[in-house]
């Protein structure tokens, strides 16, 4: 039997299951009511139903939910008794090789085997497919049957099956809320897994304060010493995302947010901010192309033209330019909201005394606001140095320790896309380099973040 | 005390000039600051017009009007028995080239995309009597060609493009192939169709992950969630979450889902659940916010008149928090559709030229698309990769539209 | 009018509003007032709440074109001056006409920040030594020196409330104004707090024409010599205070000093 129809079936039985119980139920409370207590009821019908159905559903899903992990070893365990097993070859790759072709025969995935030894295989494979097939299914109805027959018995018109549904909604809302928690163990697991096994290939200071980067060399066997010196990634995702980024980003969005909450029209401002908002919903990749196509040749040719050595068509400062103003609009809504959090009587108090409108906002708004601007340009930071497809496509891959500004560097987030894609091995330091790196970039974004919200909160709570 | 000052003379020279000069740095001030809006809004113009002026051109196609005349060429085909099997069998492409040799003249397998043998096809399938007479059929031109055509070529496609305008066969058409195919080896021939689905398919996923488990987290941490250490490393992770690089997810999915849980690589099934682990905050987030705008009126209304805690979310909260839910989910399914990066980790950057089946066959998404053709080095692959970055940032426009629609028609003040 | 009563239109007054209109967007809040304010004298503005005291003195010194809705009518001079006219700097009648609100609003900025944030932006100091002077003056008049002498460059933010509005006071003495406007200086204060200001007013009067908005009519019998009674954005009546008070010509201004409403 296959799982679609199962699973169907099983919804048909859970239907069947809400709507007999809830007829019970309404049957016996109607009764119950002509006895005239009050409390001889307790929940509506369709609790009830409810209580039922999911008796009915909930264990013999989770029947199918484990049935499903542990029968292909039990299929596998039976084909291999098979006296036609007998020839297959003994490494474990080819064999599992022919038991994965015959499996896709089986199945109906593949019309022919490439091996013989695949196509002998087929017929016990089908064989074994159904009969553990048939025989979940039965103890999946099996076990419905026996859930809800359980539970259909205890349907009585005091019965409190609302309490009893609502208890399990509330389970669900809490696991569902523990997920989270999981994910994020899920991250820092497989980050530290990954990033312990590369630290026992590479010593972590020579990673953390290595000044050359070339795993290429490493992976060509050159061995692993002074081959992951991480200091020129990490200088390029400074320079690119910290330094020219946000000399893009800082004024620009500052200035903005200043003359939309202080100068402009209401006109201008409505429209103004949802299309300065629009910058930030541009999806990446869109970014990167538009640096690396257009963007980098022009600072390209400008850098030749006045005469700058080692300009490159892919360089820092493109990427770092169009990353700027991806931030623009980051930047400028933190800006905003920090000023708009500084009371109207501090601008009043400014203005009475005979300042202009700027003076009042250098001198007054900019300064009181200035702990929640600090706290949104670290988290632009923290987005900034985490953004990946930008710097892939316009950055490059040079590992070059330059400040110039023209020249090519290469960050954290290239670099770990550049040795997770292509061939890889999965155990070489090569790609496990990209988990260390990651393990870094996780703790710095999180630090700023943390670091950030902290230093907002202050600030939120001093004007409140 | 010290000595008494004057009242300031408003009047002398001095101070009328060095108010001017305050009023000059008020107004430069004000300028800056329309200049500051003013560069953001133009940088969002230019880069729109740019993609605008490149990607439209991959909308449409060169094509050349090919004489044929069926009878003459060296063309197997019973009339009567147009079969797939028959036409896949016809050896069409080496027909075509020899028809365009005789029709054009010169290279002619430099002049027509290597798919043009495809047009002939379907105009045979589509009437098989056209083998019994002589017909003009607009085939698509070769990359060179169309480039030559539309912008700017090599000066040998240049040439060639001022002779076919001479004899009058060039003409420009819409290129449906463009929104029906999928990746390919030659500009002329590749679609986003494949890739599209492969967004859709990653989408769907998400959406069933991330919705049901948002609201619920949302509703528990609002609603029901005692103050208690466990609770706070809930919203603590939440918020990490919301702030983490998409990479990492993409690291995540790469070392859980498909390495120690083995599921099938480069598919939508681990694009979605990747992306799902993404989203979810930004719903748990927007939801949060949905909620805790519901009035306690409405709570205690209801629990007034005896309804139980799970009802009164359930069929109070809830409904009224619904819109700014939707909201919050569909800005971050926006986001979500923007994503490349995770999804580059997990092995989506594959060369699929067929579109994915369902959630487990191998798929790639618009902007992974995006990104593999900006890698290509024909220069055909530019107006197609502006082209899909329009497609793509005509549908996050529509999600976003429709998002604000509803935060409009729906907000409430209570 | 009533023969014990003193005629209170001078002949150099040092402002003077004639029939001053003012409207937010359709709603007029102030409906014709005329009124003579001079240097001698403190002006007090009473009235029950809303009906328009705050907006008449914020026309005085124009703090009113910082609400967008807002639009006056009328004539307000200073000495002499149309303080409407185009030619009038904004920026030079504030400095002129100071301003103290209700709620203390020093900047979060050091107490000597405070102080030297008018000279600073009007160029009123020669340097260090001439801000220094301008400070200790402008704390001494504001009788707050002796209290914050030692600790000028704590923040203005960590002085006592009824610290932070003498600070405020001294933030407005430090450009030398002519004329000081206060709206309601004393409700966020304690009495003790409000004591020290009221003393603060005597000491001030005379150097600066005083106008102070207060919804508590003793405070306004104690610091005052010349009271004005607005009542649903009108002027109902003007005099000396002690007539007013014990006087009253109109049957508005008695009730409402009787206490009938407020
Ligand atoms: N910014 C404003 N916009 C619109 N109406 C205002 C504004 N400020 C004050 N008002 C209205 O003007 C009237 C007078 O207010 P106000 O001068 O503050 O009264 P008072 O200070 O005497 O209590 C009130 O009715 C008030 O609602
Ligand atoms: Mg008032």
């Amino acid at each position: 039997m296959t799982g679609p129809a199962i699973l169907l079936l099983l919804a048909g039985l859970g239907a069947i299951a809400w709507v007999s119980a809830r007829a019970r139920a309404l049957r016996l409370q109607t009764v119950a009511r002509a006895t005239g207590r009050r409390d001889a009821v307790h929940s509506l019908p369709g609790y009830h139903g409810w209580y039922v159905a999911l008796w009915t559903l909930i264990p013999a899903g989770l029947f199918l939910a484990v049935w499903a992990n542990v029968s292909p070893g039990l299929v596998t365990q039976a084909v291999l008794a098979d006296p036609a097993a007998q020839s297959l070859p003994l490494d474990a790759f080819s064999r599992s090789a022919v038991l994965g072709e015959a499996r896709a025969i089986a199945t109906g995935l593949q019309s022919g085997a490439f091996n013989p030894a695949s196509q002998a295989l087929v017929e016990p494979y089908s064989a074994a497919l159904n009969t553990y097939g048939v025989a979940g299914a039965v103890l999946a109805l099996i076990l419905a049957f026996a859930g809800g027959a359980y539970a259909f018995t205890r349907v009585r018109p005091d019965f409190r099956a609302r309490t009893r549904v609502e208890r399990l909604v509330m389970a669900t809302l809490l696991v569902a809320s523990l997920l989270a928690i999981v994910t994020t163990l899920g991250i820092v697991a497989s980050l530290l897994w990954e990033s312990f096994r590369f630290f026992s290939m590479v010593n972590p200071i020579d990673f953390l304060f290595g000044l050359k980067w070339s795993p290429q060399s490493a992976a060509m066997g050159y061995g692993n010493d002074d081959a992951f010196g991480a200091v020129p990634l990490f200088w390029g995702t400074i320079f690119i995302g910290a330094i020219i980024a946000m000399i893009v980003a800082i004024p620009l969005g500052l200035m903005s947010a200043v003359y939309l909450t202080q100068y402009a029209s209401s006109t201008v401002r409505k429209w103004m901010k949802p299309i300065l908002e629009v910058l930030a919903g541009v999806p990446t990749v869109v970014y990167g192309y538009f640096a690396a196509l257009t963007v980098a040749p022009a600072l390209r040719d400008l850098a030749v033209s006045v005469g700058i050595h080692g300009a490159s068509s892919e360089s820092a400062l493109a990427a770092g330019l169009v990353m700027g103003v991806m931030i623009i609009p980051f930047v400028s809504s933190m800006a905003d909201d920090s000023i708009a959090a500084v009371p109207q009587s501090m601008r009043d108090g400014s203005l009475a005394m005979g300042a202009t409108t700027s003076e009042t906002i250098t001198r007054v708004l900019i300064p009181a606001a200035l702990p929640g601007v600090v706290g949104g340009v670290l988290l632009a930071v923290s987005r900034a140095i985490g953004e990946t497809m930008i710097v892939v496509m316009a950055a490059g891959l040079a590992a070059n320790m330059t400040a110039n500004p023209f020249a090519s560097v290469t960050t954290v987030t290239t670099q770990i896309v550049q040795l997770l894609t292509g061939d890889q091995e999965f155990d070489s330091a090569k790609t496990l380099a990209a988990f260390a790196l990651g393990l870094v970039l996780f703790i710095v974004t999180l630090l700023l973040n943390i670091v950030a919200l902290r230093v907002v909160k202050k600030y939120r709570e001093a004007y409140e | 005390m010290t000595a008494q000052r004057l009242p300031t003379d408003w009047k002398s020279d001095a101070m009328r000039k060095r108010i001017a000069r305050r009023y000059g740095a008020e107004r430069r001030f004000k300028l800056a600051g329309l200049a500051a809006v003013a560069l953001s809004a133009a940088f969002l113009a230019f880069l729109l017009f740019t993609m605008m002026g490149n990607g439209l051109r991959g909308f449409t196609r060169t094509e050349i009007a090919l004489t044929v005349d069926f009878p003459a060429s060296p063309l197997l085909l019973d009339p009567n028995a147009i079969t797939d099997e028959a036409l896949a069998n016809a050896n069409l492409p080496m027909v075509t080239g020899e028809v365009a040799k005789k029709a054009l003249g010169g290279d002619a397998d430099a002049l027509l995309s290597p798919t043009a043998w495809i047009s002939i096809r379907d105009a045979i399938k589509a009437d098989p009597k056209i083998l019994s007479r002589t017909e003009t059929i607009r085939v698509p031109a070769s990359t060179a060609i169309d480039l030559a055509a539309k912008s700017k070529g090599s000066p040998e496609a240049e040439a060639e493009v001022a002779r076919l305008k001479q004899q009058g066969v060039l003409s420009t058409g819409i290129n449906w192939n463009f929104l029906t195919a999928s990746d390919g080896t030659d500009p002329t021939q590749v679609g986003i169709w494949g890739a599209f689905k492969g967004s859709l398919l990653t989408m769907l996923v998400t959406l069933l992950l991330s919705f049901p488990v948002g609201v619920a987290t949302a509703l528990y941490l609002e609603e029901y969630a005692p103050k208690a250490w466990w609770t706070d490393i809930i919203e603590v992770s939440i918020n990490n979450l919301a702030a983490v690089p998409s990479i990492i997810f993409g690291l995540l999915g790469l070392s859980i889902f498909l390495n120690f849980l083995h599921l099938p690589r480069s598919a939508a099934l681990i694009g979605g659940m990747t992306l799902a682990l993404m989203t979810m905050p930004v719903i748990v987030i927007a939801g949060r916010n949905a909620i805790k705008a519901v009035p306690p009126s409405i709570r205690d209304a209801a629990l007034g008149i005896g309804a139980s805690p799970v009802q009164v979310v359930f069929q109070h909260v809830l409904p009224l928090a619904l819109p700014g839910i939707l909201t919050g989910t569909i800005i971050g399914m926006a986001r979500a559709l923007g994503e490349t990066a995770p999804l580059l980790m997990i092995g989506m950057r594959a060369f699929i030229a067929t579109p994915p089946g369902g959630i487990t066959d191998p798929a790639t998404v618009l902007p992974v698309q995006i990104f593999l053709w900006s890698d290509e080095v024909s220069k055909g692959f530019v107006e197609k990769t502006s082209a899909a970055i329009i497609v793509l940032l005509v549908f996050l426009l529509a999600m976003n539209g429709l998002a604000i629609y509803l935060r409009n028609k729906f907000e409430t003040r209570w | 009018m009533t023969q014990e009563q003193t005629d209170l239109t001078i002949a150099n007054p040092k402002m003077s509003a004639r029939d001053v209109k003012v409207f937010y967007g359709p709603k007029q809040a102030i409906k014709g007032v005329s009124i003579d304010v001079d240097m001698d004298h403190v002006t007090a503005f009473i009235g029950p709440s809303g009906c328009g005291k705050s907006t008449f003195l914020r026309t005085l010194n124009r703090m009113n074109d910082t609400v967008a809705s807002a639009r006056v009518e009328g004539e307000i001079t200073l000495d002499g001056e149309n303080i409407y006219a185009p030619t009038m700097d904004v920026v030079q009648l504030r400095a002129r006409v100071g301003m103290v609100f209700q709620k203390p609003n020093p900047f979060p900025k050091s107490i000597y920040e405070n102080i030297a944030y008018g000279p600073r932006i009007h160029g009123l100091a020669a340097g260090k030594a001439d801000m220094d002077v301008i400070v200790e003056k402008s704390l001494r008049r504001a009788g707050l020196w002796d209290e914050v002498k030692d600790r000028l460059n704590d923040s203005g933010t960590a002085l006592s409330g009824g610290q932070q509005q003498r600070l405020c006071i001294g933030r407005a003495i430090a450009v030398e104004p002519e004329v000081i406007l206060m709206d309601e200086p004393c409700s966020a204060l304690d009495p003790i707090a409000t004591a020290k200001i009221e003393e603060l007013i005597h000491e001030l009067r005379g150097r600066y024409g005083i106008v102070i908005v207060t919804h508590n009519m003793q405070q306004a019998a104690r610091v005052s010599q010349r009271t004005a009674f607005f009542h649903l954005g009108e002027l109902v009546e003007y005099g000396v205070t002690s007539d007013i008070f014990t006087n009253p010509r109109q049957e508005r201004t008695k009730d409402y000093i009787t206490g009938r409403y407020g």
